[in-house]
């Protein structure tokens, strides 16, 4: 039985060969390849710091942000101003919720490399996060979002405001104000990519899970969001949620809208009153 | 689609992954009403792209990367399976994004784009890739 492991017969000799190599199979999404060549470029030099910059992208793509996290700061513990690591750790940050420590390390980024251009696509991002928050939209009576029907088929309604605040929800749901948080979260992420492809302001948005699709409305200040099996039409989809709209607008007294009562573009199922959870 | 064929993972080297995604976000580009088409890496690094000139490539892949992981990890917080496509409408445009196992398609198109036919090629590049690169390969 063999007791040591020979070299492999195109081991690299050199740590540019071995980062050479790692990076190309990075690039062709070859994650156990690139692992083995960075761990070889670690072995002829541990104090490589594109190895170790190499060796954190390779973490990311691999779902391992800790490890990354840790290679990310031991680049940093040797070049405190490096970009693509205050970049890096900056995305896990914000993956992690944390968008304060997100935009503290993108400043950084920038203020020695004021035209990184994916700092400052992250850091437009995440305007607004700590803007305080939109006030509800005018009320001059009680919100009657109650009244709103979801579509025979509809699963879930959620209304809230573009700063993650939950107005109501059908049926309700305990995680209401959870989907209520990421819905915004997500939906101002989208209108900063959109902006940046030069499409301007963000007002509908279709996300399928593979079980459901759920169609979206915004005008940058309200959020009204349906939930509906995943084979939905998108046409008959939007058009439901347009409905469910305007149908929140006029509950919430926002527009100048008529009563929602048209019919709803798919059959009705009206829950009973109580049965919302109205949460402001 | 009907550029590049299905074929079997071991029929692919590197070379020909790479040229096989440029083919496959090509492919996407000349769809109708279609303007551009990028595939980025979940850590924003640009795959392969064709989109107008107007268009700041990384900037574009930065944050769509940064959309596709946060409904990543924004479904798996609520407990739902991760989203396979999703799109978003705009004044001028919609933007498209589906998930591979090698990263995000992104296809940005005109408003009186035909919603299904590309879910539907998106769909296609998704199963090219995934055909391409082979079970268990991307992340092994």
């Amino acid at each position: 039985m063999r007791l040591w492991k020979s070299p492999e017969p195109d081991a690299p000799e050199t740590v540019a060969e071995a980062l050479r190599r790692a990076e190309h199979h990075r690039r062709e999404e070859r994650y156990a390849e690139a692992s083995a060549l960075v761990a070889r470029a670690l072995e002829l030099d541990p104090d490589n710091l594109h190895a170790h910059l190499l060796a954190a992208y390779v973490h990311i793509a691999r779902r391992a942000p800790a490890l990354a996290k840790t290679e990310f700061r031991w680049v940093l513990g040797h070049d405190a101003t490096h970009p693509r690591a205050l970049v890096g750790l900056a995305r896990i940050a914000l993956d992690e919720g944390d968008a304060r420590l997100c935009r503290d390390l993108l400043r950084r980024a920038l203020r020695s490399y004021p035209d990184f251009p994916e700092a400052t696509a992250l850091l437009e991002a995440l305007r607004g996060r700590d803007a305080p928050p939109a006030p509800p939209p005018a009320a001059p009576a009680a919100p009657r979002v109650d009244r709103l029907r979801l579509p025979g088929t509809g699963r879930a309604l959620v209304v809230g405001r573009a700063d993650g605040g939950l107005i109501a929800a059908q049926p309700p749901a305990d995680e209401a104000k959870d989907v209520a948080e990421e819905l915004a979260r997500t939906l101002r992420l989208a209108a900063s990519a959109l902006r940046r492809a030069g499409l301007g302001a963000l007002h509908r948005a279709i996300v399928d899970d593979g079980r459901d699709a759920v169609f979206t409305r915004t005008d940058g200040e309200l959020v009204v969001s349906l939930a509906l099996p995943r084979a939905t039409d998108p046409t008959q989809g939007l058009l439901d949620v347009n409905r469910l709209w305007s149908a929140t607008q006029h509950e919430l007294g926002v527009a100048g809208t008529p009563p929602a009562n048209a019919a709803p573009a798919t059959p009705v199922s009206t829950p009973a009153a109580d049965s919302t959870r109205r949460v402001s | 689609m009907t550029g590049p064929r299905l074929k079997l993972a071991l029929e692919y080297d590197s070379a020909s992954r790479g040229r096989h995604v440029r083919d496959i976000v090509q492919e996407l580009k000349r769809l109708h009403w279609v303007r551009g088409a990028l595939l980025v890496a979940t850590d924003g690094f640009v795959i392969a792209a064709d989109l107008p000139e107007n268009v700041a490539v990384d900037s574009l892949a930065a944050l769509a990367a940064t959309l596709g992981r946060e409904l990543q990890t924004s479904a798996a917080r609520l407990g739902r399976p991760s989203f396979s496509t999703a799109l978003f409408s705009a004044d001028d445009g919609t933007m498209f994004l589906a998930a591979s196992r090698i990263g995000y398609l992104v296809v940005l198109a005109d408003q009186q784009v035909n919603v299904q036919a590309i879910r539907g090629a998106l769909t296609d590049a998704v199963a090219l890739i995934e055909a391409a690169w082979g079970p268990g390969q991307a992340t092994s």
